[in-house]
C-alpha cells in the first residue's frame, strides 16, 4: 500500500519532471520561431514511464475488491462472540453429526 | 419461488469507491499528459478514451476477470465514473496549459 502511494508520487514526479522539459522545450522554440508541434521522444518516452507508473499505483492503492456473494469463504456470518460467558453448550445439538470443515470467521 | 440474488451491499459499494478513486485518477493523470502533449480537440477525447479503455481493462484484470464475485453487473465495472473523469480531464487538460503558458510567461520576465 505504501509501495504503491510511493509509486504513484513518483509517477507524478516524472509527469511534472517533462511539463517541465516541455516548457523549456516551447521556450526554445518560441526563441527560434518555429512552430510546436509536440514535444521531443525523450520526453514522450518519459510521459509512457509516468504514465504506466501512475496506472500500476491507481490499480493497486485504492485497495482490494471484497467479494459481494454471500456464501463466500470470507464473506462468512457465522463468529463467535467475544464474550462468551454466556454460551451453553449442555443443549441437544450433541446428536447432530459433527461437521468437520466448517471454519471460523476471524 | 425464485431467491432474489442477494448481495453484500457495504462491499460493493467498497468496491464501487475503489472504482471510482481508480479512474478519477488516470482522468487526471489523462487530462495533464493530453496537456503537455499538445494534443487538441479530437486527439484528446481519442487520448481519454484510450486511457479510459486501458483503465477498464485493468480493473478486469485486478478483479480477475470474474466480474460477478465482486459486482452486479458489468456495466459497473466497465462503465462508471467514465464521464465525470471526462469533465475532469477537461479541466486538468486546461490547466496543464494554462500552467505551461503562464511558466512561459513569467520564464520570460525573469
Amino acid at each position: 500500500m505504501a509501495l504503491g502511494f510511493a509509486v504513484g508520487v513518483f509517477g507524478v514526479l516524472i509527469l511534472f519532471h517533462a511539463a517541465y522539459s516541455t516548457i523549456q522545450y516551447r521556450g526554445l522554440l518560441k526563441i527560434t520561431e518555429e512552430e510546436f508541434s509536440g514535444p521531443p521522444m525523450n520526453v514522450v518516452a518519459e510521459l509512457l514511464l509516468g504514465l504506466v507508473f501512475c496506472i500500476w499505483a491507481a490499480l493497486t492503492v485504492p485497495g482490494k475488491f471484497l467479494s459481494i456473494q454471500p456464501y463466500s469463504e470470507e464473506n462468512r456470518i457465522v463468529s463467535l462472540p467475544a464474550n462468551s460467558d454466556f454460551m451453553i453448550f449442555n443443549h441437544r445439538g450433541k446428536v447432530f453429526p459433527l461437521e468437520m470443515d466448517v471454519k471460523l470467521k476471524h | 419461488m425464485d431467491s432474489i440474488p442477494t448481495f453484500n451491499a457495504e462491499h460493493l459499494q467498497s468496491n464501487m469507491k475503489t472504482v471510482y478513486y481508480s479512474r478519477t485518477f488516470l482522468s487526471i493523470i489523462g487530462g495533464v499528459i493530453a496537456g503537455i502533449m499538445g494534443f487538441t480537440s479530437l486527439t484528446g477525447f481519442i487520448f481519454y478514451f484510450l486511457i479510459m479503455a486501458i483503465t477498464s481493462v485493468g480493473l478486469l484484470a485486478k478483479a480477475g476477470f470474474t466480474v460477478h464475485s465482486y459486482f452486479d453487473s458489468w456495466n459497473r465495472v466497465l462503465l462508471d465514473g467514465f464521464l465525470g473523469g471526462l469533465m475532469l480531464c477537461c479541466c486538468c487538460d486546461a490547466s496543464a496549459w494554462g500552467l505551461e503558458i503562464d511558466l512561459i510567461f513569467l520564464y520570460q520576465f525573469l
